[in-house]
């Protein structure tokens, strides 16, 4: 009698996995129905102007995130009461910046993150950014039945990403965001989804680390926007640690 | 007259009785508090291998099963209150306290208000001394504060002085429940009978004030004054204090500056007696003003199964002199978390007295039956592997101003490290 419920369970689980999708066709069809590579193509900057809340907190701030390719980046996020917090890349160095904790260059896995980050190409190449991945199962986030798919970065820990079976759209990605201070689970859940010059992009990201909850919201973004060429330059503290390092 | 007395007696007796005895609501309510407090330390406790009762360890679902029939029995409000104190007892950890409601409003005062008198306090030899004076307020340094708008102090610092008598939160819980009837509405003066040098009644009525500093909003705090002090004292010495680790925007610069300005000082003083604390962040930040190699930590905070490293990020200027920090028993959190890894990195000797072991914010919750619930929801750990949550950090020289100190208008603290300054000059 035992021998036959383990082989229910056994022949159930076979039949429930070959029943998913290969993780390469749900990737493929996130680009697909966000746009096509071809739209991906099309962009080769952005300014994006938003918010950042805790709303447990109380605590407000904008952000703004200039982007070009290949991997280029400057966020500047600024807050009530905490002052400027700068972060960013000129494709190679990766760094950090803010009147609390200085100046601070990326390494290692933190810094390969911001530059996988920064690249405008790692939804729609994102055979580049990563190893493998593979379709673990399927689980309900928020109502939606999701498709679970582990992702193995060339360098860092495997993300976890959830993408909705009917739209195919992305809602939910875990990681493990290595920083100086340690490594912090992150949880971040997608949504608000429109249309940006042909590409269809989220526009709402609640994350979660640390027991905080932190809620981003995208105003506007413009494409194909025209960025200072010195927006990516690196700043002067940053060149002084790269001098001093030499 | 006589039988009237005695139904009076009778009457006193038996409310006194009524009160003590647990109503069928009050019990239900403390049965609920117990569960309360309970599931806060299990769902919340920093390390819960701790309480799994494994290998010797607390086991917390026994403790639970144990005490909730006494809890159930518990005849009086006495014994409710017992059977929670000795729950968290349980723990053997000083930073965990039940709240009588009395104790509660003690801390809270009457007042409310942003207006300040200008006067600091500390406990020193057992009595609410003033240790600073605002120009222009007539009072004294040294001065005992008995009375606030005719209220004794003593009963009321005698109820705080006995439910914090075992922890090292003591010192501040006096403390602020002198200041907080001390603030009030600005503009609203305050009646104050002083004992002066002499232990003569003198009375004062000082007027209420906005507080010193610049305001600050951040989060769900209320508009919070800070206030920073650079200057640099006789013999070469920089000198930086400042009431709170808040207002980065405009701290950091000044703490910067005074850093580069004391590029060839014979020493810094950084000041951090009454200091409560406040981001975090900002301690690994000022820290990297003083520690020239990367990779160094302050310490390590323990979340629920996420531990954080106190990383110090190195920048410039640099200072590499001598660095002196002062505590006292107000000295908490981010105070006690930049002190404490910077003494046990063998960068700063610490003058003062033991700090507040408060290295992280507790909660108060209220409880169910009106009481409060106090706990930490972590553990801090220096990197001299140390814990500081309910313990404090010892100060290297351990020095205290005494009343005759601040009759004389003499800083016996400071005075120590600039003289410590000095002597690393002369040996350099």
């Amino acid at each position: 009698m035992r021998l036959l419920a383990s082989l229910l369970t056994f022949t159930a689980f076979l039949s429930a996995a070959s029943d998913l999708p290969k993780a390469e066709a749900i990737l493929d069809k996130y680009v697909e129905v966000t746009g096509g590579k071809e739209a991906y193509d099309k962009i080769h900057s952005s300014i994006s102007n938003g918010t950042m809340e805790i709303p447990a907190q109380n605590i407000k701030g904008t952000v703004t995130v200039y982007n070009a390719e290949p991997a280029m980046e400057y966020t500047v996020i600024e807050i009530g009461g905490l002052g400027k917090m700068e972060e960013g890349t000129d494709g190679n160095v990766a760094w950090a910046l803010s009147a609390m904790q200085g100046a601070r260059i990326k390494e290692g896995d933190e810094r390969a993150a911001a530059l996988k980050s920064a690249n405008f190409k790692n939804r729609a190449h994102w055979q580049d950014f990563y190893k493998g991945a593979e379709t673990v199962g399927t689980e309900s986030v928020d109502g939606k039945s999701c498709y679970k798919i582990v992702l193995t970065p060339k360098e860092g820990k495997p993300e976890t990403e959830y993408y909705d079976k009917s739209s195919g759209l992305l809602v939910k990605q875990t990681a493990t965001l290595k920083t100086p201070m340690g490594e912090i689970p992150v949880e971040t859940s997608v949504a608000g989804y429109r249309k940006e010059s042909g590409l269809l992009v989220p526009h709402k990201m609640q994350q979660n680390a640390m027991g905080q909850q932190f809620e981003i919201s995208i105003d506007s973004i413009k494409m194909n926007a025209d960025i200072p060429k010195d927006r990516f330059d690196l700043p002067a503290e940053i060149k002084a640690l790269q001098a001093k390092s030499k | 007259m006589r039988g009237l007395r005695l139904i009076c007696y009778v009457l006193i007796f038996f409310t006194m009785a009524a009160a003590a005895t647990l109503t069928p609501t009050r019990r239900k309510l403390d049965i609920e508090s117990f569960e309360f407090v309970w599931k806060r330390i299990q769902d919340r406790f920093w390390d819960p291998e701790q309480l799994g009762g494994k290998g010797g360890k607390l086991d917390w679902q026994a403790v639970h099963d144990e005490l909730l029939p006494k809890m159930q029995q518990a005849a009086t409000e006495g014994e409710a209150i017992g059977v929670l104190d000795e729950m968290i007892g349980r723990l053997r950890l000083t930073h965990f306290a039940i709240l009588s409601s009395d104790v509660y409003s003690d801390l809270d005062g009457p007042s409310g208000g942003e207006g300040t008198t200008g006067l600091d306090v500390r406990f020193i030899e057992g009595k609410p001394l003033v240790t600073s004076v605002r120009a222009g307020v007539d009072a004294r340094l040294g001065w005992e504060i008995v009375r606030i708008d005719q209220q004794a102090l003593a009963p009321v610092l005698e109820r705080v002085a006995r439910t914090y008598a075992n922890t090292t939160i003591r010192e501040m819980m006096l403390v602020r429940a002198v200041t907080a009837r001390l603030s009030g509405p600005v503009g609203a003066p305050v009646q104050i009978e002083f004992l002066d040098g002499q232990n003569r009644s003198v009375k004062r009525r000082i007027p209420r004030n906005s507080p010193r500093g610049e305001v600050t909003h951040f989060g769900l705090m209320p508009p919070t004054s800070v206030w920073y002090d650079s200057r640099k004292l006789s013999g070469d010495v920089g000198y930086f204090t400042f009431n709170l680790f808040l207002d980065p925007g405009r701290l950091m610069p000044a703490f910067e500056d005074a850093v580069r300005n004391c590029a060839s000082c014979a020493g810094m003083i950084v000041d951090l007696r009454g200091n409560p604390g406040g981001l975090g962040v900002m301690s690994m930040g000022m820290a990297g003003f003083f520690i020239e190699d990367t990779g160094r930590e302050l310490g390590t905070m323990y979340m629920r199964n996420l531990p954080i490293k106190f990383v110090i990020n190195p920048r410039q200027p640099l200072y590499k002199g001598p660095l002196a920090i002062l505590v006292d028993g107000l000295s908490a959190s981010t105070s006690e978390i930049f002190a404490g890894g910077l003494k046990d990195l063998g960068r700063a000797r610490i003058f003062g007295s033991r700090t507040a072991g408060a290295a992280l914010p507790s909660v108060i919750e209220k409880l169910p039956n009106g009481d409060a619930f106090q706990y930490a929801q972590a553990n801090y750990v220096s990197e001299g592997g140390k814990a500081l949550e309910g313990l404090g950090l010892q100060p290297d020289v351990a020095v205290e101003n005494r009343r005759d100190d601040l009759l004389a208008g003499r800083d016996r603290v400071l005075q120590a490290a600039v003289d410590w300054v000095h002597t690393q000059r002369k040996a350099n």
